[in-house]
């Protein structure tokens, strides 16, 4: 078996061209999953019990279904969705065949690890102990200030490990937008593939940038819980 | 907008399921050879002995970090030419082959990493306790360790077997004719209408198989526990 | 000051209070003893509302208010004027011990942060850890970690402090170090309701002896009294136990 090197190379750098975009799709998802699945979890816990119901529907829909089902179903459907929406409710000039894809992979990504981060954050948020409300009130805290004060920072500190896996998931689930069309990583090494049929040398280029990339996140994450829980270390004589 | 017709929900259902038994026999046979390679890898991690360990723990990582369809991808296209250079030639073989390969994969590490985690939260007194009860090493872990490891197992295990499963859906793209497989070739033939009632259907079906996995082994660890719950104080 | 009336208290169909009357004066320092189970625990956190009676009215100085409808005003002016202190501490595991401290005077009561912290290192340096501040939860002690808690139960300067065995989480070699600082707290003259199985304590330093057994309060009265003169059957049976543990415990 011989493999394509000076391929590899070729393709290693121009697949690099596509960081960029599979970044911003985890990046820009994150930003919207984390504060709504946070809010998803804080409404679950305290809220009403028929919007729990449904969040609950949502989030085992969501844990119940493949990625790859939720992308090849909602690029079916959106286009269509939002060209109504835009043209028939809104009455707004926009051309929805034009849009960057993009937009499609943050959705599609956003609905699936908002129900993911909900879970995380809920179970973190419980971990904490009973006994912390209670010591709370005790010392005449509101409720609420004891959420924010004392439940909220140490559930996140709890929850950073996840986070942090989630945030791997959610990269390497990144690898399916090129369904949308969008040209991340993925899609960039498949064009260059089909040229002249070099299939193994561009997707082992791929499995390398994202051992890479997939580094880069974990070593954030350290550094992030490394300052985060500094409360939890102990002295040992 | 696209008119929407639910009755079709249902012929999308009644034409994939005759092909759910495809999805379930490549997941038995996944889980069967990947916890096997898990149980390797385990115990080369247990044992502690420098190359065993580190290359269990590189192979661990390196496949925590792929995206199972750049795996997937290699192994179909890779395979068979790695084969070939030993002489044997598998691109005959059935799509199925692949599959089983790539998610074996993937699997293990999985399970290396369950079974390494149950192993660990268990009191080593348990086992110095057995011990001294005059019980000999093989019955302390078959008797003693393994029962114990298993319930803690157990939620794990559900997860990664889930996860199997849906990830398992990517096999379409290599050709596969499972439930998804045959949802895409119905799409195709439809020449891409009925797209949403067809997903719908596959979703819905995904969807219960989960809640039955998760039902099932729910069920499982209550049996397994039972006489193992710690009596609670009154208050 | 504090008088509580007629507290009923269910978990389920288990009924753990059945009726409890308690009166407790400025300076008093009541020791609650009785058999796990009797209701104790669950009398002291009824009073500051971490467990809501169903039945029962509580008069604490001029808040007048039965258990069932005490507004949201009530029962956090009625948590500012108590401190508690738990069994297993519950110190705040993101928050040093100085934190721990002022965190209840700067965001629940809304004491300047300066005058906060003055008042917290004072809390800390009267039950001995002025070297101690800036320590996490997980870097002290249990002893320790139940000091801090004592110090954050009375830096608020509170009218009365429930204390719910406070000792019983530590190590044997470590009760003697906070019973100390209760102690001390006492000869100042803070009000204390303690439920404990500490006798020594409860002989030393208390008022008034309360005995529970059932959800009721079987017998009350002076140490002297109650250990000496025990009326009733089952406290004659509960002492007699108890302290022949104690005894045991002692050789």
């Amino acid at each position: 078996m011989n493999l394509n090197l000076s391929f590899m190379a070729e393709t290693f750098v121009h697949a690099l061209t596509g960081i960029p975009t599979t970044l911003k799709i985890t990046l820009v998802t994150m930003l919207i999953s984390a504060p709504l699945g946070f809010f998803m979890a804080l409404g679950r816990m305290k809220g009403n019990k028929g919007g729990g119901r449904l969040a609950a529907l949502y989030v085992s829909f969501i844990r119940g279904t493949p990625v790859v089902l939720q992308i090849l179903f909602m690029y079916s459907l959106l286009p269509s969705l939002l060209n109504y929406l835009f043209k028939s409710i809104l009455h707004l000039n926009i051309n929805i065949f034009r849009m960057d894809p993009i937009v499609y992979a943050y959705i599609v990504f956003s609905l699936n690890t908002t129900a993911i981060l909900s879970e995380v954050f809920r179970s973190a948020l419980m971990s904490v102990g009973h006994g912390q409300m209670e010591a709370a009130l005790a010392s005449g805290l509101s409720s609420s200030q004891a959420y924010r004060r004392i439940i909220i920072p140490q559930g996140l500190v709890v929850a950073l490990p996840n986070i942090c896996n989630t945030t791997i998931n959610l990269l390497k689930s990144t690898s399916l937008a090129f369904m949308m069309t969008v040209k991340d990583i993925m899609a960039i090494a498949k064009m260059d593939a089909a040229y002249g049929y070099n299939y193994i040398e561009a997707y082992l280029v791929v499995l390398v940038i994202y051992i890479i990339l997939c580094t880069l996140v974990q070593i954030l994450f350290k550094v992030m819980e490394g300052s985060l829980s500094g409360y939890r270390r102990r002295i040992t004589a | 907008m696209r008119p929407f017709h639910p009755q079709l929900i249902l012929t999308a259902l009644s034409k994939t399921l005759p092909y759910l038994w495809v999805t379930i026999a490549v997941m038995i046979a996944t889980v069967v050879i990947g916890s096997l390679i898990g149980l390797l890898l385990t115990r080369a991690n247990i044992r502690r002995r420098l190359i065993g360990r580190s290359i269990a723990q590189i192979y661990i990582y390196v496949t925590r970090c792929i995206p199972s369809i750049v795996l997937l991808f290699i192994v179909y296209y890779g395979l068979p030419e790695l084969l070939l250079a030993f002489g044997i030639n598998i691109n005959n073989a059935s799509r199925a082959v692949f599959v089983i390969t790539t998610f074996s994969i993937l699997f293990s590490a999985n399970m290396a990493e369950v079974f390494r985690s149950a192993y660990e939260a268990i009191d080593p007194g348990q086992r110095e306790a057995a011990l001294c009860a005059g019980l000999s090493e093989w019955q302390t872990f078959h008797r003693i360790l393994l029962p114990q490891c298993t319930v803690i197992a157990l939620p794990n295990f559900t997860n990664a077997l889930v996860n199997l499963m849906k990830e398992g859906s990517l096999a379409y793209t290599i050709g596969l004719l499972d439930i998804m497989g045959k949802g895409q070739v119905m799409i195709g033939q439809n020449n891409g209408s009925f797209a949403l009632e067809t997903y719908l259907a596959l979703a819905i079906v995904y969807w219960c198989m989960t809640l039955l996995i998760e039902k099932v082994f729910a069920t499982l660890e209550k049996h397994l526990t039972r006489g193992q719950k710690i009596l609670s104080d009154a208050p | 000051m504090l008088e509580i009336n007629n507290v009923h208290k269910s978990f389920g169909k288990n009924q753990i209070l059945k009726g409890v009357d308690l009166n407790v004066e400025k300076g008093d320092i009541i020791v609650i003893l009785g058999p796990s189970g009797s209701g104790k625990t669950t009398l002291l956190r009824c009073i500051n509302f971490l467990e809501r009676a169903e039945e029962g009215t509580i008069n604490f100085d001029e808040i007048h208010t039965s258990f069932k409808g005490a507004s949201k005003q009530d029962i956090s002016r009625i948590r500012k004027r108590t401190g508690f202190v738990f069994q297993n501490y519950n110190l705040f595991a993101n928050k040093t011990a100085l934190q721990n401290v002022t965190e209840g005077l700067i965001v629940g009561r809304k004491i300047p942060k300066d005058e906060a912290i003055r008042r917290g290192k004072q809390a800390l340096d009267k039950v001995g850890l002025s070297d101690r501040y800036d320590y996490y939860p997980s870097q002290l002690s249990g002893g320790q970690q139940q000091r801090v808690g004592i110090a954050r139960a009375i830096a608020a300067e509170p009218d009365v402090i429930l204390f719910d065995e406070p000792t019983s989480a530590l190590d044997p070699e470590l009760v003697g170090e906070v019973l100390g600082v209760m102690k001390s707290l006492a000869k100042e003259g803070a009000t204390m309701i303690v439920v404990t199985h500490e006798m020594g304590f409860a002989q030393d330093v208390a008022n008034e002896v309360v005995f529970m057994d059932g959800g009721v309060i079987v017998e009350k009265g002076t140490p002297s009294e109650l250990f000496s003169r025990p009326k009733d059957e089952r406290t004659i049976q509960f002492l007699k136990r108890i302290i022949r543990e104690d005894f045991d415990y002692s050789i």
